[in-house]
């Protein structure tokens, strides 16, 4: 059947690097080897590009009380060197991940199981210390299932560096090394079917500018994380280039810092003053300009991407500025005799907006709302801080206000959103949580605690909508927006993107887009075209042509320049 | 003949600039705000309780004191830590990257060197010509264009119209067998050598006429010249062979830079070395990985002046009186 060359589809990935395909070694959550791991090895199961769970190595699952599941695993499962998969390598992946917390990433994942067994070759037991609604969304998902009878032996678990033997739909031929490229290979006998695909590159590119010219050229079939915006429109004019924007499981927000015993201004206390200060806020107008249209504007503090989560009924405050201007004047805050307003006990609303480095491009936004609020008489200074001063400011309550954004890491679910509110997490240095609006009420903290508790999605669904509704009065951010991510695919060569909410680039979705995609021509014929100067993109040759000629212009005008000097000053002599 | 005292003087410079160069790195970057795992919950969502026991696992938590202490022991037997990124020993790292490196970097400066000296060289002799002013005036507007731009400039020319690959060092698909996967690789390695050797050659060819300018104005180039010599002797054996000590110095200062110093290059062409390893480890607060690489590369430039100071007293045998 595939006596031609193998049909290779091939990834290019421009966002954080291909560090290791250990899975016991990652550090860091949203990297390229954490996809690439989780289409090696299976995890019990997945989130589809939906954004909801899906059956893996567990085809079935049943609660047997609040604490206790049993998950039915598939009966067909080998891994790749031909071994039989069964119960026990669960139980061992997950005993491995409680008993040694240096694997610190995975180790995360098993924090509420109390316990794990297997009942019988393909059922497994799995105990909760208390009911865990993510369990199946954040923490199984996120668990790849090891094979006992390899890791077994492995002394260091962090620094392994054998060859991956998965589960997955792909298997390991070659890895060029950190930062490089990965070859993997469909693997023949899957359990849910062979991918489409022969082969899959997945290669790594430190430039977006090179990420786009091999993806016209032909070199890669498909490009993600996401493209800058000022790529897209030479991209998207490319016949052969089919672009795919998804929101991204992310949103930008504007802090205000509240915290009681912190260093910020203290006037954003005050609920009223952080109220009025966002009907002085036009997240609709800042997409256009600061994004180009390429983002939905928020209503809440959960991701427009994670769908049913949001609640539909909390919607932004109207950008009205005299709405904004008699809210202050109500809260006391008079305009002083430089136009700044004091407030009564002699407050001035001269506020700094940061934005963090890695983001410069929300200055803009900075720029805009400080324009805005200058009107009702609000000072604010945009300025763009190093990211990672940015963090220390952030955990030592040294700041006002600043543009930040919130992802989630895995999964579709909205927990990671609403944790960074408990008053739990609003603490002095040198031990902090994660809040940076330093928000506390314990109403909303038991609400947390009740929806992490509730199995029931109808019901905990409920409970998240309180919830998001309690912080929209309060307002400890202005939610601003929820960006497109952009990815590409040659569409003249490579066919079946599935439909859905989440980009098809992404922890869980990427293994949707590898059991869907399919060549766009008959295998045969493919292979003849792939070569690299099959189909050659006409906008940015226009281009390139332009750019070079400037070049030689340039290089002319200057060699002209000189040669001219020297003869005049020759002359002179 | 070298001097032994001389070799000793150097040697001795040589260990404590190392020293030196070896405890700033280490404050150097300690100094920075932040630390590589405060920001790890964004994103990854990693409770506090997980970042204070991976603080703990590097031995963030340790004051700083103690922390060089370490460093200096762990350095001096030539362990150079675990990446925080990677959990893989910085030593393989470096040793992966620094391979990739001196692959593109010899063949540039090789190149670059050669063609430099030519360049020079024919300046030089036909000085004031149309000849001189073009080439001297090319070279100087390449040498201050920008690294990014050019390398950029070169990706679109190089893809559209040469089919050159865009990125990394291998066309992953690749036909098995040695010769083939060196046309491969040198297919990869046209537009990050050609930027490489446009940006280097420029220095060389500057600093290699002026140096013959001054050769020229010398009495001796006079006496050979009323002696009747032929032009080429005149040029090579007299000229050259003394004009080629400052050329000595700037190659060997750039050999030990540029080996950190391509990181714009690597950058445009995802090239997997050194400059590479440095950029995503300063993005990723990676200690281990910075320290390593630094050390490294000043070990090189440091060899490299070494080796340079070795070998002016052959070359110039005034050099060792001093």
């Amino acid at each position: 059947m595939h006596a031609q060359a193998p049909v290779t589809f091939t990834v290019g990935w421009s966002g954080s690097t291909l560090d290791t395909l250990n899975p016991a070694a990652f550090t860091d959550a949203d990297g390229a080897s954490k996809i690439i791991v989780n289409i090696i090895y299976d995890p019990l199961v997945r989130v589809n590009i939906n954004g909801s769970t899906t059956p893996d190595l567990a085809m079935s699952w049943t609660y047997k009380n609040s604490t206790t599941i049993d998950m039915n695993l598939v009966h067909n499962a080998t891994w790749h060197d031909g071994q039989q998969f069964t119960a026990n390598d669960v139980a061992f992946t997950i005993n491995l991940l409680l008993k040694h917390p240096e694997i610190s990433y995975e180790h995360e994942f098993v924090q509420t199981i109390a316990s794990v067994r297997a009942l019988d070759n393909y059922t497994v037991e799995i105990q909760t210390s208390k009911p865990d609604a993510t369990l199946l969304d954040y923490e199984l998902v996120n668990i790849p299932i090891l094979p006992q009878h390899i890791w077994a032996n492995v002394a260091n678990y962090t620094s392994y560096t054998g060859n991956p033997v998965g589960t997955g739909p792909f298997k390991v031929i070659k890895w060029g090394g950190p930062g490089t490229y990965v070859q993997l290979a469909a693997n023949d006998n899957y359990f849910y079917g062979r991918p489409h695909i022969d082969q899959l590159v997945f290669q790594y590119f430190s430039s977006s500018n090179a990420m786009a010219l091999a993806l016209e050229s032909g070199q890669i079939d498909y490009a993600g994380p996401t493209f800058p915006n000022a790529l897209l429109s030479s991209l998207s004019s490319l016949g052969d280039v089919q672009l795919i924007s998804r929101l991204g499981p992310e949103y930008y927000y504007f802090c205000f810092n509240g915290y009681a015993q912190g260093f910020g201004n203290p006037a954003l206390r005050n609920k009223e003053v952080r109220i009025a200060l966002s009907h002085a806020i036009d997240s609709q107008e800042l997409s256009q300009v600061v994004w180009g249209g390429f983002a939905k504007p928020q209503n809440t503090i959960i991701p427009i991407a994670l769908g049913d989560w949001v609640n539909p009924n909390v919607t932004q405050y109207d950008f009205n500025l005299t709405t904004a201007a008699n809210m202050l004047d109500a809260a006391g805050y008079k305009v002083g005799s430089d136009g700044v307003r004091v407030g009564p006990n002699g407050t001035r609303l001269a506020l700094k907006i940061e934005v963090p480095s890695d983001y410069a491009e929300e200055y803009r936004a900075a720029q805009e709302i400080a324009g805005w609020w200058k009107q009702i008489g609000v000072a604010a200074t945009p300025q763009i801080t190093d990211t990672d001063t940015m963090g220390g400011e952030s955990v030592n309550w040294k700041f006002d206000t600043y543009i930040w954004v919130w992802s989630t890491p895995a999964g579709g679910d909205p927990d990671l959103f609403l944790s960074v509110f408990q008053s739990s997490q609003a603490a002095p240095a040198p031990n902090p949580g994660f809040s940076d609006s330093g928000y506390q009420n314990p109403v909303y903290d038991q609400l947390y605690n009740q929806q992490i508790q509730q199995t029931n999605s109808t019901l905990r669904h409920a409970i998240v909508y309180q919830m998001q509704a309690i912080l929209h009065q309060d307002e400890p951010y202005y939610p601003i927006y929820d960006p497109y991510l952009v990815q590409a695919i040659r569409s003249d060569m490579f066919t079946g993107v599935p439909a859905g909410l989440l980009p098809p680039i992404f922890i869980g979705t990427f293994y949707s887009l590898l059991a869907s995609v399919r060549p766009t021509v008959a295998p045969a014929q493919a292979s003849q075209t792939t070569t690299a100067t099959a189909a050659m993109g006409t906008a940015i040759s226009t281009e390139g042509l332009a750019a070079i000629a400037v070049v030689v212009v340039v290089v002319l005008a200057a060699v002209g320049v000189v040669v001219t000097r020297r003869k005049s000053s020759k002359k002179g002599q | 003949m070298v001097n032994l005292a001389y070799f000793a003087r150097k040697i001795v410079g040589l260990v404590v600039t190392v020293f030196l160069v070896l405890s700033f790195n280490f404050y150097l970057f300690r100094i920075l705000p932040g630390n590589p795992f405060t920001l790890l919950f964004r994103g990854s969502g990693l409770s506090s309780q997980a970042i204070h026991d991976l603080n703990a696992q590097f031995g963030l938590d340790k004051p700083i004191w103690y922390q060089y202490f370490v460093y200096l022991r762990n350095t001096a037997v030539g362990n150079l830590g675990i990446s925080y990124q990677t959990r893989t020993p910085v030593a393989s790292l470096i040793s992966f990257a620094l391979i990739n490196t001196l692959i593109l970097l010899s063949v540039a400066s090789v190149i670059s060197i050669v063609a430099g000296i030519l360049i020079g060289i024919i300046a030089a002799w036909k000085r004031g010509s149309k000849v001189d002013v073009s080439a001297s005036a090319t070279m100087l507007v390449l040498y201050s264009m920008p690294t990014f731009w050019l390398g950029i400039l070169l990706l679109f020319a190089g893809v559209i119209y040469l089919h050159l690959p865009v990125s990394g060092m291998t066309t992953i698909i690749v036909q098995t067998g040695a010769l083939p996967q060196l046309i491969d690789l040198l297919r990869h390695m046209v537009l990050p050598c050609l930027t490489l050797v446009l940006g280097l050659t420029g220095q060389y060819v500057l600093v290699m006429k002026s140096a013959l300018l001054d050769v020229f104005t010398e009495d001796y180039m006079i006496t050979a010249r009323a002696k009747g010599i032929s032009n080429r002797k005149l040029l090579w054996d007299h000229g050259f062979r003394n004009a080629v000590l400052p050329m000595m110095t700037l190659v060997s200062m750039n050999l030990g830079l540029s080996i950190g110093g391509a990181i714009q290059t690597e950058t445009v062409f995802s090239w997997p070395g050194m400059g590479l390893l440095i950029y995503h480890a300063i993005l990723a607060r990676d200690y281990p990985v910075l320290q390593g690489a630094f050390l490294v590369v000043t070990i090189v430039v440091i060899v490299a002046n070494f080796v340079a100071d070795m070998l002016f007293p052959l070359l110039d045998p005034r050099v060792t009186s001093h």
